[in-house]
């Protein structure tokens, strides 16, 4: 596909996860129905794991991406893995901004070190790391090579991490969609969370498209820059 | 295999003869283990913890703040002079340097680390336990699983313009495992605990160096490659 046809297919799917966003909202305030237990802050529910989810997918398809760059040394493989990791970053970021709200009030604190939170957290550093190294070395090429360093063995060494964490302590509730018995949430919440897991799946999908885009349409104007200077 | 050995063994021998000879490394490390050991000491109030409660966790944080200021200055001297090409364009392999630098920076920080035990069990009058054979282990696993991610990510800082500020964002998320294993065997350990107790962490320790070691091995080369 050419550059002008991903960002057009970017600009739709980004419209797309936009529109969904808003109808995800109005099902999630006037649609579904209201938590026992937690009552109305349950609802963070349907943005907080679509946000998780979606910012594993990133930052998974950026460290893929990476070790694909370094192999392969095609210049697309590293705007993917450039355009990934910011995804990444955002949804990272929101996960981490309402998971803290939602724990204030089921579990009293607005911090624990519960192994999927401390997990993003930790995602969230490794590929901070991966954009300072990437904008710190004075040939472009280097930072790249570095950054996807970065990314594959933070990639390599997360499961390591995640066990370690796990091992250490674990205050939050048991996985409630994935389990060997079927799902055990509400049938209504339950198609509310996975339409918001495929809405913020779009929404990034199209944002990742438009980001890549941006970085062909830069290289192809540094290509023709540097044909006009010669 | 016999020539990999002997290239593994000629950079180990000669960082571990330039380091001989300049004490510069040793000397600062050497101080900030036992500086650290005197700040962590005036940090607690003994009335209401117990030092020996908090050593072992103190020991662990020492040994990385320690260890980032040794393995982050793993490849200045030689790049300062531009012997780093010298040896990039030797007919080593890659991965033969990196376990060189890796294995002398191994042997730079272990005995760091035996500084930084000492310090403490005089400090904060720590005893060694029933097993001292296991904290020696438990300290030399942590080391090496830190120094392989260490001397790989000192190769990437020393090129960009942050240098060696750059070095604990990049690698203070990567330890949390050693940190929790190693401090955890270490803590029971000094508690007199039996080695039976700390066995699984001490595996996930070894399995963690031996993993660092292996993406060390096979990602310098792009780190250096120009």
């Amino acid at each position: 596909m050419s550059i002008a046809g991903i960002r057009r297919a970017g600009i739709f799917f980004a419209v797309l996860g936009l529109l969904g966003l808003g109808v995800v909202y109005w099902l999630s305030f006037f649609w579904v129905s209201t938590e026992a237990a937690q009552g109305i802050a349950q609802r963070i529910f349907y943005v907080h794991p679509p946000a998780a989810w979606t910012s594993f997918l990133a930052f998974g398809i950026a460290a893929l991406t990476s070790a694909m760059y370094l192999w392969l040394r095609d210049e697309r493989l590293d705007w993917a893995a450039l355009s990934a990791a910011e995804g990444g970053m955002v949804f990272g970021s929101i996960m981490l901004i309402t998971g803290p709200l939602w724990g204030k009030i089921a579990w009293g604190t607005y911090w624990t070190w519960e192994p999927r939170l401390t997990l993003t957290l930790l995602l969230w550093f490794i590929f901070l790391g991966y954009f300072m190294v990437r904008r710190t070395t004075d040939n472009p090429d280097q930072g790249k090579r570095y950054s996807a360093v970065v990314a594959i063995v933070g990639a390599l060494l997360i499961p390591f991490i995640h066990l370690s964490v796990v091992w250490f302590r674990s205050l939050h509730p048991e996985p409630v969609v994935i389990k060997p018995e079927g799902p055990t949430l509400p049938g209504d919440m339950l198609t509310l969370l996975l339409t918001s897991v495929g809405v913020f799946t779009t929404l990034f999908l199209g944002l990742f498209m438009l980001r890549y885009a941006l970085e062909g349409l830069r290289h192809e104007l540094h290509v023709r820059a540097r044909r006009a200077a010669a | 295999m016999s020539v990999y050995v002997r290239q593994v063994g000629t950079i180990v021998w000669k960082d571990l003869l330039l380091e001989l000879r300049t004490k510069e490394r040793i000397a600062t490390m050497g101080a900030f283990a036992v500086l650290a050991g005197v700040l962590f000491n005036f940090s607690t109030d003994t009335s209401l913890v117990r030092p020996q409660d908090i050593a072992a966790g103190l020991i662990w944080m020492t040994l990385v703040f320690d260890g980032l200021l040794g393995v982050g200055r793993t490849f200045h001297l030689e790049s300062e002079d531009g012997a780093l090409q010298g040896v990039l364009m030797s007919p080593a392999p890659k991965d033969a340097i990196f376990l060189g630098k890796t294995i002398s920076n191994f042997a730079l920080l272990y005995v760091v680390a035996l500084l930084v035990l000492g310090v403490f069990m005089l400090f904060f009058g720590l005893e060694i336990g029933s097993s001292p054979l296991a904290v020696l282990l438990a300290l030399a696993l942590g080391s090496l699983g830190f120094v392989a991610l260490g001397t790989l990510f000192a190769a990437v800082s020393s090129g960009t313009r942050l240098g060696e500020t750059v070095l604990p964002i990049l690698v203070f998320p990567l330890l949390v495992p050693m940190v929790i294993y190693g401090a955890g065997a270490t803590g029971r350990l000094l508690a007199g605990r039996p080695v039976a107790e700390v066995a699984g962490n001490l595996r996930m320790l070894g399995a963690f160096a031996l993993v660092a070691l292996g993406a060390g091995a096979a990602l310098f080369r792009f780190v250096v490659e120009d």
